[in-house]
């Protein structure tokens, strides 16, 4: 499937992170990993290349699972059970919830449904808006880094021309992530992540906190 | 059976798991009934042999309702050069109990080695009733992907975790559940050393999580967190195995 123009005006508008669902409210357990010093700018590329890796190559295979219009709930449910940690689940499940709202609200119908985590809601909008898979998944990473590395911006001292050199330089791994599971030709997608969920876990025990998650 | 519930040790033989090695472990804890199963000693994972298949460990788990099943095995530790693969399958009925435990060790640290293996291949799955309630999925290649990456380990070696799940209780309790745990976790929490942490599952359970330095000091906390969990979910307390960790 080729990227029409107006598929790509559409993707444009749904991946961008001025997207009003409260995205920069949510630092998904980064706001732990500086607060104790584990994460400072010079680290922050290496970070979420490995990232992208684990988290996102997971994210990116629910993506492409929601496009091909699985039953939804139950994919949902899947996820939740592979997120241990309870304030990125429920992070990802507010997003899910405000971005279906958003394009239900600007079509006039519902076209989404709602309760989904985010990735899954993504990939089922783009399969809606006839958006091609690869477009649509390479689209959510990346809005989903460039989240990330907002977070970091208000996390630490780190500049707009360095946050957006990250955030050109993870182009190649950013691709990788999309494409894990495609490669692998099963369902099955390895998540290793247990220092960054320990932080999402141990988020609610700081003492002060910009983010809720 | 329901006072007092029985106590099964799980022997291998050998010694340890060999390249080509297919295990399989098949546990039904009928309706009421209670079991604690554990092992003699650690899970240890030969090298690899040129020509084998990777050695597999296959466990299902199925526990009636209104049982309970404590499933608390000795570490697992991947030998320099070991390939295998861990498949663990755990099914709940209505009202029933799990308490499980898992440690990771990074290889035979004593003799210098630390995430030689080649790979480990973990999957999980626990369900109450229909529902998933944690899922696990990893491949660890420490040759491909470097473990000590702060989105993995960072500079921590040993994984530890915990989960307690009682199928059918409402998430208001496994939230109160969670702060308590995560208490313990603060107070278990040492930089450096080991970083200690707890959360609700999406339903009917909560996960504790650990990393740490050494192997020393696990055992002990996750009996701790074990205690608590046990206290709150059963109103009972935990009988640890009688063995020296």
């Amino acid at each position: 499937m080729l990227l029409g123009e107006t598929a790509l005006l559409r993707l444009l508008q749904l991946a961008d992170s001025a997207l009003p669902i409260g995205g920069t409210a949510h630092s998904f357990g980064l706001e732990t990993l500086a607060d104790e010093d584990a994460l400072a700018p010079e680290g922050v590329e290496a970070f979420l290349s490995a990232y992208l890796e684990e988290g996102g190559a997971l994210e990116a295979a629910f993506v492409r699972r929601a496009y091909r219009k699985v039953e939804l709930q139950a994919l949902s449910a899947e996820l939740s059970a592979r997120k241990l940690a309870r304030e990125s689940r429920e992070a990802s499940l507010k997003l899910g919830r405000r971005f279906a709202e958003l394009v239900n609200g600007m079509l006039e119908q519902p076209l989404l449904e709602t309760g989904l985590h985010y990735c899954i809601t993504f990939g089922a909008a783009g399969a809606a808006l006839g958006i091609p898979a690869d477009a649509v998944v390479l689209a959510y990473l990346n809005q989903s880094i460039a989240g990330l590395v907002s977070s970091c911006q208000r996390l630490m001292p780190l500049g707009q021309l360095a946050a957006s050199k990250i955030l050109w330089g993870l182009k190649p791994a950013i691709v990788r992530a999309s494409l894990s599971q495609r490669a692998s030709g099963t369902e099955e997608v390895s998540c290793f992540s247990p220092y960054l969920e320990l932080a999402s876990m141990r988020h609610g025990s700081l003492e002060t906190r910009l983010f809720i998650s | 059976m329901r006072a007092f519930g029985s106590l099964v040790h799980l022997n291998n033989v050998s010694g340890g798991v060999l390249a080509g090695d297919r295990l399989a472990l098949d546990v039904d804890v009928q309706a009421g009934a209670a079991a604690q199963i554990t092992t003699t000693g650690a899970t240890r994972l030969y090298r690899h042999r040129a020509g084998a298949a990777d050695s597999e460990q296959r466990a299902r788990l199925s526990v009636g309702d209104g049982a309970l099943l404590e499933y608390l095995p000795d570490p697992v530790i991947p030998y320099a050069g070991s390939r295998h693969v861990q498949r663990t399958e755990i099914r709940l009925g209505r009202g029933s109990t799990l308490f499980w435990w898992e440690v990771l060790a990074p290889g035979r640290l004593a003799a210098g080695e630390r995430f030689a293996f080649e790979r480990l291949r973990v999957q999980t799955e626990v369900y109450a009733g229909s529902r998933p309630v944690l899922r696990e999925d990893y491949l660890l290649e420490p040759k491909k992907k470097n473990l000590s990456a702060t989105a993995r380990m960072f500079e921590y070696t040993h994984t530890a975790s915990l989960c307690a799940i009682q199928e059918g209780r409402p998430p208001a309790f496994w939230r109160a559940l969670e702060d308590r745990l995560n208490e313990l976790a603060r107070s278990r929490t040492e930089h450096g050393k080991a970083v200690w942490g707890a959360s609700m599952l999406a339903s009917d359970g909560v996960a504790v999580r650990g990393l740490s330095m050494s192997g020393c000091f696990i055992h002990e906390t996750l009996i701790e967190f074990w205690r608590t969990a046990r206290q709150a979910i059963t109103g009972k307390d935990a009988v640890p195995p009688r063995k020296i960790y």
